[in-house]
């Protein structure tokens, strides 16, 4: 009898479904031009030949993160970068203490992170630098790069970051560095346009109806996309050590960090 | 400056294949890459470069690559199927010390590696100061560190202490 039950209910959910995305049109119906805009997208990623819509790069995701929703983008990094803020409120005044014991895990998965992390390194600045081209980008390889933050953290102990030498305060140098980078990005054209008198658009990328301005889309025969790959390398230093002062926040121990807050965070 | 080299080829090499592309632009991000990392990492990961950079300690390595994945994993597998096959069931399961003679941290992990991988025996914990492994093996011949050592780990230990050693 259950069997009944299991097998009339796959039949049933699997029809309900098959009605919805067919005949009720949710996702659009085989055929139809429904999905308009995703073919615009597609269309005009890389197409020179369409001169004042195409962002010249192939990767459709990055031209529409960092290009048609540019400013978008812009403020989810800016969004980041106040959390950060208000971890770092939270966290106010602690500090990394000196003197602590490093166990960590066994000699066996020490030896093999170790090896890991130039591999890590490697792996992370290759998506950011190939973000215009192929899936990946900025934050993505921030991510990947950030990484190495909890593997030192759980591998090796929290101690070990002031060993390898990396601080807060340089983590947190580096973030801004980088978030500085793509505000420059930004005011580019407007700079451009203030001293040149040529018409430009903030954060324009590439020519436009009525503006001539183009960020250099080539070294040599090399695509990069024009402003693509300075955000994606600069979105890479903001994510990536805005999430290092994350994790080695977290990384530390509750007792430790109770006791540099002081009482009024006590109970 | 020769220090350096072991750890930029890694990188370099890694990029370049991760990448999967030889443009200038790829070789030049690669260069510049390997030259930073290398910079950085290597105090905390190279102990001895000439030992990295000696070709008789590669070669040693693919041979012993060679070995691992064609005799030894060949040997391990045919006896796991043979338990699995067999209507019995021929199981004797035992956590065993197994003694290790290698110094040297690199050859410790490979050698662990190594018994982990082929099936039948997984390390499950290491002592470092009594320099032995506690191994899980799915047939346990015996209990003595000599039965363990000859049975376990020395056809590993005595090709990669050539490698690293």
């Amino acid at each position: 009898m259950r069997k009944y039950i299991v097998l009339l209910s796959i039949v049933l959910t699997t029809s309900v479904l098959a009605y919805i995305t067919t005949y009720l049109e949710a996702i659009g119906l085989v055929g139809l031009d429904t999905r308009y805009l995703a073919k615009l997208f597609l269309t005009l990623a890389y197409n020179p030949l369409a001169r004042e819509l195409t962002v010249l790069s192939p990767e459709a995701v990055t031209s529409i993160v960092w290009d048609f929703r540019g400013i978008d983008t812009f403020y989810e990094t800016v969004v980041f970068y106040m959390a950060i803020i208000a971890a770092l409120a939270i966290y106010r005044g602690v500090g990394y203490p000196s003197i602590r014991s490093e166990k960590g895990l066994s000699i066996i998965v020490k030896v093999v992170t170790k090896l890991l992390i130039p591999i890590n390194i490697a792996i992370a600045v290759s998506v950011a630098a190939h973000g215009h081209l192929t899936p990946g980008g900025g934050f993505q390889a921030g991510a990947a790069l950030a990484v190495i933050s909890v593997l030192l953290a759980v591998v090796f102990s929290a101690s070990s970051f002031a060993r390898v030498g990396v601080s807060l305060s340089k983590a947190i140098a580096l973030r801004t560095v980088g978030l500085l980078a793509i505000a420059a990005v930004v005011f580019v054209p407007v700079v451009f346009n203030a001293l040149t008198g040529v018409q430009a658009y903030l954060m324009q990328n590439y020519v436009k109806v009525d503006s001539e301005f183009a960020f250099p889309t080539h070294i040599q025969s090399q695509l990069i996309s024009g402003t693509l790959i300075w955000f994606n390398l600069a979105e890479f230093l903001a994510v990536s050590f805005g999430f290092f002062v994350v994790f080695m926040l977290l990384s530390l121990r509750e007792d430790v960090v109770r006791e540099q807050l002081g009482e009024e965070h006590g109970h | 400056m020769r220090k350096y080299i072991p750890i930029a080829v890694l990188v370099f090499t890694v990029y370049i294949v991760f990448s999967g592309s030889i443009s200038p632009y790829d070789i030049a991000i690669g260069i510049a890459l390997a030259i930073g990392t290398s910079l950085v990492v290597t105090k905390y990961v190279v102990q001895d470069s000439k030992k990295a950079l000696s070709l008789r300690r590669f070669i040693h390595l693919i041979a012993y690559a060679f070995y691992y994945l064609t005799i030894a994993e060949f040997k391990a597998h045919l006896m796991v199927t043979r338990i699995i096959l067999s209507k019995s069931m021929p199981v004797k399961p035992a956590i065993v010390r197994v003694p290790y003679r290698a110094k040297n941290e690199y050859t410790i992990v490979a050698c662990a590696n190594s018994i982990t991988n082929t099936p039948g025996t997984v390390v499950v914990d290491i002592d470092t100061e009594k320099s032995q492994y506690y191994v899980h093996w799915i047939y346990a011949v015996g209990l003595e560190p000599e039965v363990t050592y000859e049975n376990i780990l020395k056809d590993f230990e005595k090709r990669l202490l050539k490698v690293f050693e």
